[in-house]
């Protein structure tokens, strides 16, 4: 290897002299000696980068510290290119020194992109597989890598939130499954999760594998898409240590709440509407529960590595602390985490590994304050030392809710979590021949969990039932075991490129928990506190479980380019599931794909493409993404009966779950037809995709009849067959003049989802107020429509159906006028109907950045339209029938203000308040700065003798504008829920975040 | 050293490779699978006891089937804040998915017939030693699905019947309520059989005959099978089965004092030991939660009290002393027991509305000041003063007034109240007016023991626009009352739409 290196090196040289020779003799008395140093924008030196001069052959290569010297005349242009990097082209001027910086080509055709078992060069991708700069999700102060990626990747929708450790909810092309929208993570290798405990810092590369025949090669996992990173490593030359520190002030959004005055006014009517006697409202007091729950949250995010390397061998290494004190009263999240990944060689032989230590801990969130501080009204003191415990809630008479105090929640009712988790893989690599490579992988990840729950006295609501204190207590452990063994095959026979891969994986995962309660505890007099071990107090239970399950399979893949314009790819894969029955273990998932490179047909002869390709796919992955065990039915031991005359517990058993025994895997089919096409230099950039993805045989639980006595979970079946087609497109442009460099991008995602059948005898789910029904998308709003409010009785009167019948005889003038859509004259559920989708028409994104000298700006927009949400919020604070505080100004309907639309307010009766009405459904567009930062590069004339190569400061800002005519707190909500992912229903919302943040590297 | 490398890494990865197909076969480590289980006695013991612990879920007697039977009938409403639970006992069904008003109670119910079937199919199979005690469990079982086919036909009436273990795709048909009568009485009259005369002291709580015939009556009487339900109520009285007799203390029906005593006919066991929830975790509870939903504002949930006219009711009539009936004291807390009696409510003096009552049976305010989700107070589903007045009525109804008037004087004379002909001379022999009177009496001894929606519909009071505006003095819920709808709950909405084989009553 080192032979072969310097081999290279001596060649270059020899070149250079050769070259220089020629110039002397040609133009010796013109030249003179250009020097200088080309880096890359941070700052990086760039080795072996060409050194041209326009319009000769002329050129010089640049050495380790990126430093050339080459002989030119002063009016000569030198051209500037390296692999990777846009090529830059500067004139001499009379300069004897010509220092450069290359910006990097991330629409690079050389690009190398990891696909998974391997890579391949972008260039010959047959498959969708979108690239994300790393640096891209790193400028974001996130939680998880999926956060980073929201608006960056078309096909990706990824919702998240702000509490503290919450991790987002990220769903490539659409909903294709009804269990879980989570894509498989590849980290180096290792088959995982990229929870709340990864450091995104660590990232070098990401890349997102969307379309069957791409994802293939991970077979039964990679269902729902892949998400492959690789994290940094260390590179040949010095030591580079790198150190970044960011601080960020996080603020909730707020609702607009009324204060006492204004809220007692509308108390009381809605009371004097209803004929029953006033609260009598304690107008002392005037809490806005907002500002004592609510308070502005802080992150820090500390960063530091180290990278080197030599000539066989390099290192890095990282270490992280990210704290998140959050912006809720009692949450937080702190993590703390550690990397070394090394990688040497001797001979054909090679080795490495990647290691990951992290610890992290959260103080969860109890209850809901986003919604406690709006149930609360104004007019509960936040502390009523008549209380058992000491906090105010409602009381009846006088604000009669039940609402809880989020204080005394979060006193007394207390969760944290901790995770420390170890992830790493080593493997080992002979090349036996240049062409024929072994490699095998052995991965391990491992977590160690620990649940601390401690309910301590005091109440938080109005008639709690007293409860004794108690602490419960889990420790848990996960594991994952895999190993892989895969042979490639890789060589060129002329025109013919043919790789082929074969390899065999096998993983098992295991978690197992031991949880213990016990009640009473003992308060430790020398502190006032709990004592909070499983020690003191009585009452113990224990208990615990395990599972455990195991994937075997067997892949084969074949990639051939012939002349860089045919490409064709084929992946064959076969997994066998421990989690189904025998019979149904083993699963065969094929897909094929194929490109042609137009643009580099002998024929083709348009100088404005520079790149033309058109691909397509179609393949089928198997999904197994279920509990273990399902198949099967258990036997419910945990029961216990009172009998006897000493009034004794005696064991009960039997079966409460239902299974299917006849499980088999859920069957992804997708077709993809994409085309890339490079224009002005491949400086405009655009790729378009189409797909269609129709899952079958989809594991889901659905409710099935209660005249089973089913409980326990609802029994996976394979139900119900969903199919989701739609379109990606992105636009990107990126330019270099000078000094000044910028570039913009514009992906838009279209996607139509639909439930094809639902399976399992089932005409039709409703969930709250959704329907999933066949032939529509998945949780359709189901609910009744109102058409305005009675003005008089008259109009109550009149309002018949076709037969004369006067449908809503009970209503008075403000009441809500429901559509009596099934005719019948009445108002029941007959009268819901399909009145809207929870789905987004579309969603965008756009992202554009511009760099001038050592001042750099970037920002990410991202858009939503068309999904209808409901309005959690709207739905309580509107409703009047039961309390709560209320929206300010808004002006209900009385004799008086007959103009409006907000009915009349009416304690105790929900005629006016149903949540089952498109009453609370609203327009969830929304278009949101979800980015915008800028950055300055110190330069390096101040840093010179500093030794610190590098140093950079940003400010940056995240979700600080938000156009929306959403009234809740956020358009941009999860719900967790697949059937009700339109329900607001008290979502953590995004937060405004300011972040400052420095980065020096020396 | 190469090669030492090499061979180790082939090697290491190929034994890795081995014997991979072999780990998918991953039984649980944590459960029993059907398959395994019902092998032994014991299996076919714990088995039957599962039925027992559905007593403890809340759809039904644990909590929210008193709001059907108790809150819905005129003795009880809701004033809770929670206005979707409160309008569920007044007829305002609006949302026929409501968990709570509806479908958890079906879902419980189905859920213990899912356990009874698993007995009836699986412990036929399993040899015993004694081939009596196989017997006796499955006589359990059948009992236990009557009990619950029982009040599952009184809440809907038209239901599917399952007589054979759930299987996901299930869709089981709908019958009239006759046929569901007529398979709860098949299966009672078979538990009769087999079920033992009286259980041994560590099993106090399973059926034995006398609560099958009670449970029997309890069905012949809906459907006015007057004759049938006279033949079994006298297994309890005259008959062999003639082993109850009242207790002298009144209250001794409602505490956890003296349970399972000489009065109770079938009764409910509930315990305190387990502190988990109504569910199937570990610690599941084996508790009722009325108490805690029942209890006076700032001491329970308060979603459920007493009509004020049960006061009055009482106050009626005086008892041999010239006092007020006692049964007041122990069945309500109103504005006058702290003046009546000298009670206070969980020790606190009244602070509620003048017209208000809660109900007291079951409270545990005779020893704490406040409720949990964890009474253990048994609740006797029937007791032999039921018994007594359901005889009487069965005499009434085949024209034998004169002969029933010493059932109902048994029980008044145990809360010292005058015989029933001399309280009453104007009653006479006159079918209508004993009838008259019986409902009174089943009042003042039975309120707030979730007999009352029964006897409204047996009586036929729910049948008629006159008489539904009779009840609707005392409870004004009741002028939401659709005479011929909501006799009846509507069937979960959820059932209809996923069961061709189940119709939604056509009323609603």
């Amino acid at each position: 290897m080192k032979a072969k290196f310097t081999q290279i090196l001596k060649q270059r040289y020899y070149l250079l002299f050769f070259f220089s020779l020629l110039l002397q003799q040609t133009y010796a008395q013109q030249q003179i000696t250009v020097k200088g140093r080309v880096s890359s924008t941070t700052g990086e030196a760039i080795p072996f980068a060409n050194v041209g001069i326009k319009n000769t052959s002329n050129g010089a290569v640049t050495d380790f510290d990126g430093s050339y010297s080459i002989p030119a005349k002063p009016t000569d242009i030198l051209v500037f290119s390296s692999q990777g990097y846009k090529s830059t082209e500067v004139s001499v001027n009379n300069q004897t020194s010509v220092n450069v910086s290359l910006t990097p080509d991330a629409l690079s055709l050389n690009e190398v992109v990891v696909v998974g078992y391997g890579s391949q060069n972008k260039k010959d991708l047959t498959g969708a597989i979108s690239v994300v700069k790393a640096s891209e999700i790193q400028k974001r102060q996130i939680t998880t890598v999926a956060d980073g990626l929201q608006g960056l990747v078309t096909g990706v929708k990824v919702r998240g939130g702000g509490r503290p450790g919450q991790e987002a909810n990220i769903e490539i092309r659409g909903l294709k499954n009804l269990q879980n929208t989570n894509p498989l993570y590849v980290i180096d290798g290792l088959i995982t999760s990229a929870n709340r405990d990864f450091n995104p810092n660590d990232i070098e590369t990401i890349q997102v594998l969307k379309d069957a025949s791409a994802a293939a090669i991970y077979g039964s996992r990679a269902a729902n898409g892949v998400i492959i990173i690789t994290t940094k490593k260390g590179k040949k030359g010095p030591l580079v240590v790198e150190v970044s520190a960011k601080s960020s002030f996080t603020s909730m959004p707020r609702y607009s709440l009324m204060g006492t005055d204004e809220f007692a006014k509308l108390n009381n009517q809605a009371y004097d509407n209803a004929g029953i006697p006033r609260q009598n409202l304690n107008m002392a007091v005037n809490t806005d529960w907002q500002d004592e729950v609510f308070e502005n949250g802080m992150i820090q995010d500390y960063n530091v590595s180290v990278a080197g390397g030599g000539e066989n061998s390099s290192f890095f290494m990282s270490g992280n602390y990210f704290g998140n004190d959050g912006t809720v009263v009692g949450t937080d999240f702190d993590r703390i985490s550690f990397r070394v990944n090394s990688s040497g060689s001797k001979g054909i032989f090679s080795i490495g590994e990647n290691l990951a230590i992290s610890n992290s801990k959260t103080d969860e969130m109890s209850g809901n304050p986003i919604i406690d501080v709006y149930r609360l009204t104004p007019t509960i003191p936040v502390y009523d030392a008549s209380n058992p415990g000491g906090y105010g809630y409602g009381k009846q008479g006088v604000a009669d809710t039940f609402g809880t105090n989020p204080l005394a929640l979060a006193d007394f009712s207390n969760a944290t979590n901790e995770n420390f988790r170890i992830r790493g893989n080593v493997w080992t690599e002979l090349k036996f021949t240049p062409w024929l490579k072994y490699r095998f992988n052995l991965g391990y990840e491992t977590s160690f969990d620990s649940y601390n729950f401690m309910r301590k006295l005091g109440n938080w609501t109005l008639n709690q039932p007293a409860e004794q204190s108690f602490i419960n207590q889990n420790k848990a452990r996960s594991e994952t075991l895999l190993y892989e063994n895969t042979l490639t095959f890789k060589k060129a026979f002329g025109k013919h490129d043919l790789t082929v891969l074969v390899g065999q994986t096998f993983q098992k995962d295991s978690y197992n928990q031991i949880y213990g309660t016990k009640r009473n505890l003992i308060i430790n007099p020398s502190t006032g506190q709990y004592f909070d071990v499983l020690d003191l107090g009585d009452l113990p239970e224990v208990g615990g479980f395990k599972n455990e399950a195991a994937l075997t399979s067997y892949l084969g893949r074949l990639e051939y380019n012939y002349d860089n314009r045919y490409l064709f790819n084929a992946v064959i894969r076969r997994d066998g599931s421990s989690k189904f029955s025998d019979e149904n273990k083993w699963g065969n998932f094929p897909s094929v794909s194929a490109g042609w490179r137009l643009s580099n047909e002998p024929f083709f002869k348009v100088d404005a493409i520079k790149d033309l390709k058109f691909r397509a796919s179609y393949g089928e992955l198997g999904s197994g993404n279920i509990d273990p065990y399902q198949y099967q039915g258990f036997v419910n031991k945990n029961g216990a009966i009172v009998l006897g005359n000493d009034q004794v517990l005696y064991p009960s058993g039997t079966q409460v779950r239902l299974a299917n025994s006849q499980l088999r895997w859920e069957k992804l089919k997708q077709t993809n037809l994409g085309i890339d096409l490079g224009l002005l230099n491949n400086d405009l950039r655009f790729t378009g995709d189409y797909f269609i993805a129709r899952t079958e045989d989809v594991l889901f639980g659905f409710p099935i009849l209660n005249t089973t006595g089913n409980d326990g979970g609802n029994p996976i079946s394979n139900a119900a067959t969903v199919e989701n087609k739609g379109f990606e497109l992105e636009l990107a442009y990126s330019k270099k003049i000078n000094s000044f460099s910028f570039n913009a991008s514009v992906n838009f995602t279209k996607l139509n989802n639909k439930l094809v059948s639902l399976g399992n005898g089932q005409n039709e789910s409703i969930q709250g107020n959704t329907i999933t029904r066949a032939g529509n998308a998945v949780g359709m709003w189901y609910v009744l429509q109102t058409d305005g409010l009675f003005q008089s009785t008259a109009e109550v009167q009149n309002y018949k159906n076709a037969d004369g019948k006067v449908i809503m005889p009970n209503a008075q003038p403000g009441d809500i006028r429901f559509k009596d859509v099934n005719g019948d004259g009445e108002i029941t559920n007959e009268d819901k109907d399909i009145v809207g989708s929870p789905w987004p028409e579309f969603e965008m994104g756009l992202n554009a950045g511009a760099e001038y000298k050592g001042f750099d700006f970037s920002m990410n927009w991202i858009a939503s339209h068309g999904a209808t949400v409901y309005d959690g919020f709207r739905s309580v604070v509107d409703r009047f029938d039961d309390n709560s505080n209320y929206r300010t100004g808004i002006h209900p309907w009385t004799p008086e203000n007959p103009n409006t639309d907000f009915p009349r307010i009416v304690k105790g009766t929900t005629l006016n308040s149903r949540g089952d009405s498109d009453r609370f459904l609203e327009n969830g567009d929304f278009i949101r700065l979800k980015y915008i930062g800028f950055g300055y590069n110190i330069p390096q004339s101040v840093l010179a003798k500093s030794g610190i190569t590098r140093a950079r400061l940003t400010l940056s800002a995240q979700n600080v504008i938000t156009i929306s005519k959403y009234k809740g707190l956020d358009p941009e909500f999860s719900n967790s829920n697949i059937f009700e992912r339109g329900v607001d229903n008290g979502a953590f919302p995004n937060l405004q975040t300011y972040s400052f943040g420095v980065e020096f590297s020396f | 050293m190469k090669k030492i490398i090499l061979i180790t890494v082939v090697f290491v990865s190929l034994m890795f490779t081995a014997s991979c197909d072999d780990q998918l076969e991953l039984s649980n480590p944590n459960a029993l699978t059907t398959d395994q289980y019902w092998k032994t006695e014991s299996d076919a013991q714990a088995g039957v006891n599962s039925i027992y612990a559905m007593f403890y879920k809340d759809g039904l007697w644990a909590r929210w089937i008193y709001f059907r039977l108790d809150l819905t009938s005129d003795e009880g409403f809701s004033n809770s804040p929670w206005t979707e639970l409160a309008d569920w006992t007044r007829f305002n069904y609006i949302n026929y998915n409501f968990w709570e008003g509806n479908v958890v109670t079906w879902r419980d119910t189905y859920k213990a017939i899912f356990r009874c079937n698993q007995v009836l199919a699986n412990v036929p199979n399993i040899s015993f030693q004694n081939e009596e005690n196989k017997k006796q469990i499955l006589a359990q079982a059948k009992f236990l699905r009557a009990l619950h086919y029982y009040y599952a036909a009184v809440l809907w009436e038209n239901i599917p019947v399952v007589l054979t273990p759930s299987l996901p795709n299930d869709l089981p048909e709908q019958k009239n309520v006759t046929e569901v009568w007529a398979q709860i009485e098949k299966d009672l009259n078979e538990a009769y059989a087999d079920l033992p005369s009286t259980w041994a002291s560590d099993q106090t709580g399973r059926p034995d005959k006398g609560a099958a015939k009670a449970f029997l009556a309890k069905v012949y009487m809906q459907q006015h099978k007057w004759a049938d339900a006279k033949t079994a109520l006298e297994y309890l009285i005259s008959g062999p089965g003639a082993k109850y007799s009242l207790v002298s203390n009144y209250k001794d029906n409602f505490t956890d004092v003296n349970e399972n005593n000489s009065e109770s006919v079938f009764e409910i066991q509930f315990g305190d030991q387990r502190k988990g929830g109504t569910d199937e975790s570990q610690s599941a509870a084996v508790s009722s939660n009325r108490a805690q939903f029942f209890a006076p504002r700032s001491i329970g949930w308060s979603d459920g009290q007493a009509r004020f006219w049960l006061v009055n009711a009482f106050k009626q009539e005086k008892d041999k002393n010239n006092g007020i009936d006692i049964r007041l004291k122990h069945t309500l807390f109103y504005p006058g027991l702290l003046a009546d009696f000298g009670d206070k409510v969980y020790g606190k003096d009244w602070q509620w509305g003048a017209d208000e009552a809660w109900f007291r049976k079951g409270a545990r305010d005779y020893y704490r000041s406040n409720e949990d989700y964890y009474n253990q107070v048994n609740y006797r589903l029937i007791r032999y003063a039921d018994i007594l007045l359901r005889y009487a009525e069965v005499l009434n109804e085949t024209g034998n007034t004169a002969g029933a008037y010493q059932y109902v004087d048994q029980v008044r004379a145990r809360v010292n109240m005058n015989t029933l002909a001399a309280a009453h001379p104007e009653i006479g022999n006159d079918h209508d007016k004993f009838l008259e009177r019986l409902k009174t009496e089943r009042v003042l001894e039975l309120a707030g023991e979730s007999v009352r929606w029964e006897d409204l519909k047996r009586w036929g009071d729910l049948d008629s626009q006159s008489s539904v505006d009779k009840i609707s003095l005392r409870d004004p819920d009741f002028k939401n009352f659709k005479v011929g709808k909501n006799q009846r709950l509507p069937i979960p909405q959820v059932e209809v739409a996923n069961n061709p084989n189940l119709k939604q009553h056509p009323e609603y």
